[in-house]
């Protein structure tokens, strides 16, 4: 059997005549790990939502194949995959209450009724919807019916859960308990999940890998980790990551033994030459331009900086977000304490070697992460 | 100029949407109306703009009573989160509306809205069309619209709902400046509990037609009048387990997984009560399982947020937690570990009516270090 639950290798999708109608999915290839949980991010139009329809079997394949747990099935019906879906549209009956739309599920499962509404009380308990199971789906809220959908989902067996936008809905006190137990439900039982979703913060919360799309075109696959520690392109540096990482256009020269970087407004960002990989140097100083990236939680506050002044503190509970004037630009920091700071103040900033993103302002396409240049 | 709004109540027919409701901004002040939809926020806009008359109950601007005048003559600017543009006017024309009704000089507009304009980042869209910009940018124009007629109050209705995320960020971190630096008295109203907090000088936390806290961001989140508010307030939500405080020989004290906690109180009348501790995931971290007051827990997932490691965990006696911590720092992924309580920022609420029990000394916890 294959170690892969899932398989989309080069897949296109036009709508309209192939090579001729709107290319909405350019050669993507995916692998997924069994018991992984894979996120598909982008804004909308990325074509994140139609790779998902493709996979379920909702939209056919323009060129290329998919298969599930071995088996090619891009060319059966969606009910011959042997996946389970949580999608918009793909809705609750109406007739029914919550717990049958939810035991409905199980029903061909061959499990006793004794079973199913055990199955049926614990997955309702997770979701936080045992005071809905004996509603109609019109008589309770969007959160509440994306739940009941969710539920009706998870709770059945499958190859694959496919979850499209699952907890756009949900109101925002529960999101993150949420997140934390649809997680664990889905990582005890070794399910395999496909998530689409416009939010980053999402796919970082529950993803194993995230594929970022746009455009129709996959721009990464990799762990949150890898995305955030070396984000293969601007687009992806400044999509996944909240606050945004910050991006500066700078002009690299080498003079004794400092890399300098010259920014916006004529100011000097001085590292050792020793910090950065010789062909890294070379490079950079060979371009015209470059942009430099640092994510808001590297900048710190730290005597003997570079200067810049604060335009606003805002503390939000367990966290604070400064953001101040700097190189002609903007910059943000993000700092876990409350500081005392106000419009106007002066500060001192560091920016460590290692923590810096150096792109291509041309192509977008990242030349380093920290000191080495990427391969 | 102030707003006072004094004992206003407003009833829909039968449906009591405002219910005896006063409030007091000082001028050049950002009141924050923050509360579920349904909870009448935006029929407060609307009284205090002049659409609609309070049944009962004074609404007094710079010390002047408006019953009576007109929207148009109460000095009131708006934005909504549906923008609501005129879409034959490119973007200049949208923000020089209010300053056109009121015949002012051509060159003066002109600038007055170029000045404006650059502040917002849109001079370069100024010729555009409300259909050739972006959501940003649409939103941008209202607000510039709203501002341009200087007004002494401004209303903003969710003005950031229907704006990408990314944005979202970068105009909660621009937008209390810039009205600052205008000088106007504003009524915010968002239903996003860091909107509140970034904008607000004060907070009104508003549900079912009532104002059930007004405070400063740091009263709304270190000392929530109530349950409710203090689950508003923080992501994830804080953590509430019911508690029975006792009496001991080092004063008041609940048992938590059968570790003693001291409380935040020094009632000796809420022993024996049936209370509920709140407890901040920020409050929570692990620790050896040797430490003092290590509670063993079950590790079942971690999800990342926001720079921030979220981790889910289970008491021995099956009670969920959540903790929080800085992104990048160690902790366990899953399986057995121990937990401890800062004691120093916990709450403690009162079981039956949910009201915060309030604390022997308010204002330690969160100081700026």
């Amino acid at each position: 059997m294959s170690a892969h639950m899932l398989e989309i290798r080069k897949v296109d999708k036009f709508y309209g005549p192939i090579d001729r109608g709107v290319h909405a999915v350019k050669d993507v290839s995916l692998s997924v790990k069994r018991g992984d949980i894979i996120a598909l991010l982008g804004s909308s139009g990325c074509g994140k939502t139609s790779t998902l329809r493709m996979i379920a079997g909702f939209e056919e394949v323009s060129r290329g194949s998919i298969s599930i747990a071995g088996r090619e099935v891009h060319m059966l019906p969606p009910v011959k995959r042997n996946v389970a879906m949580a999608f918009e549209g793909y809705s609750l009956y109406p007739t029914v209450t919550v717990r049958d739309n939810i035991a409905f599920a199980l029903k061909s499962s061959g499990k006793g009724a004794a079973d199913i509404a055990q199955n049926v009380a614990e997955v309702a308990e997770m979701l936080e919807i045992t005071d809905i199971l004996d509603r109609y789906p019109m008589s309770i809220s969007g959160g509440q019916q994306q739940r009941a959908s969710l539920a009706r989902a998870l709770i059945r067996a499958a190859d694959l859960y496919l979850l499209d936008e699952p907890m756009g809905q949900l109101e925002p006190q529960l999101r993150t308990l949420l997140r934390g137990r649809i997680k664990y439900y889905i990582k005890e039982r070794g399910l395999t999940a496909i998530l689409v979703t416009h939010d980053q913060t999402e796919a970082n919360a529950l993803a194993d890998k995230i594929a970022v799309m746009e455009d129709g075109e996959m721009q990464q696959y990799a762990s949150p980790e890898k995305i955030k520690e070396a984000p293969a392109n601007l687009f992806t540096g400044t999509f996944v990551g909240e606050p945004p990482m910050n991006v500066f256009p700078a002009k690299a020269a080498v003079s004794d033994n400092a890399l300098v970087f010259t920014l916006q407004d004529g100011s000097n960002l001085s590292f050792p030459r020793a910090a950065f990989a010789d062909e890294l140097q070379g490079h950079i100083t060979g371009l015209d331009e470059i942009t430099l990236g640092v994510r808001p939680y590297a900048v710190r506050r730290q005597v003997d900086g570079a200067f810049a002044r604060v335009l606003a503190n805002q503390w939000l509970g367990d966290q604070t977000h400064i953001s101040a004037e700097f190189a002609g630009g903007e910059l943000v920091l993000v700092e876990h304490d409350r500081v005392e700071l106000a419009e106007g103040d002066a500060i001192s900033v560091h920016l460590n070697a290692g923590d810096l993103h150096i792109f291509d302002p041309q192509t977008g396409r990242a030349i380093s992460h920290g000191a080495s240049l990427v391969a | 100029m102030s707003l006072t709004l004094n004992k206003i109540s407003k009833s829909f027919k039968d449906d009591v949407v405002l219910d005896d409701l006063s409030l007091e901004v000082p001028t050049g002040k950002t009141l924050v109306l923050f509360g579920p939809s349904g909870a009448g926020k935006t029929v407060l806009l609307r009284l205090i703009a002049g659409v609609i008359e309070p049944d009962v109950g004074d609404i007094i601007i710079g010390g002047c009573n408006m019953e009576g005048v007109e929207p148009e003559d109460r000095g009131i600017g708006m934005a909504f989160q549906n923008f609501a543009l005129f879409p034959h006017l490119s973007a200049l024309d949208n923000i020089a509306s209010p300053l056109a009704a009121r015949r002012q000089d051509k060159s003066n507009i002109q600038s007055g809205v170029e000045k404006l304009a650059r502040l917002l980042k849109i001079d370069h869209v100024l010729g555009h069309k409300p259909k050739e910009l972006s959501n940003g940018q649409k939103q941008r124009t209202a607000l510039a619209r709203a501002l341009a007629g200087e007004p002494r109050i401004l209303l903003l209705d969710d003005p950031l709902r229907n704006v990408d995320a990314k944005l979202r960020f970068e105009m909660r971190l621009e937008l209390p400046r810039l009205i600052k630096h205008q000088h106007a008295t504003v009524i915010y109203v968002t239903q996003d509990y860091k909107e509140a907090m970034a904008f607000g000088d004060e907070i009104a936390v508003v549900n079912r037609g009532r104002i059930q806290q007004v405070g400063t961001p740091e009263d709304v989140y270190l000392s929530p009048a109530n349950m409710d508010i203090a689950q508003l307030f923080g992501d994830p939500v804080i953590n509430l387990l019911e508690v029975t405080p006792q009496m001991g020989p080092n004063g008041l004290h609940a048992l938590v997984s059968d570790q003693p906690l001291a409380l935040p109180t020094s009632d000796a009348s809420i022993a024996g009560r049936s209370c509920v501790l709140g407890l901040r995931p920020e409050a929570l971290h692990f620790v050896d399982a040797g430490a003092p007051g290590a509670i063993p827990v079950t590790v079942e997932t971690e999800t990342p947020l926001n720079e921030k490691t979220i981790t889910l965990a289970m008491t021995a006696r099956g009670r969920e937690v959540m903790l929080s911590r800085p992104a990048g720092t160690p902790g366990p992924t899953t399986g057995p570990a121990h937990i401890a309580i800062n004691h120093q920022v916990t709450l403690l609420f009162d079981a039956e009516s949910q009201a915060l029990i309030p604390s022997n000394d308010l204002g330690t916890a969160g100081k700026v270090a």
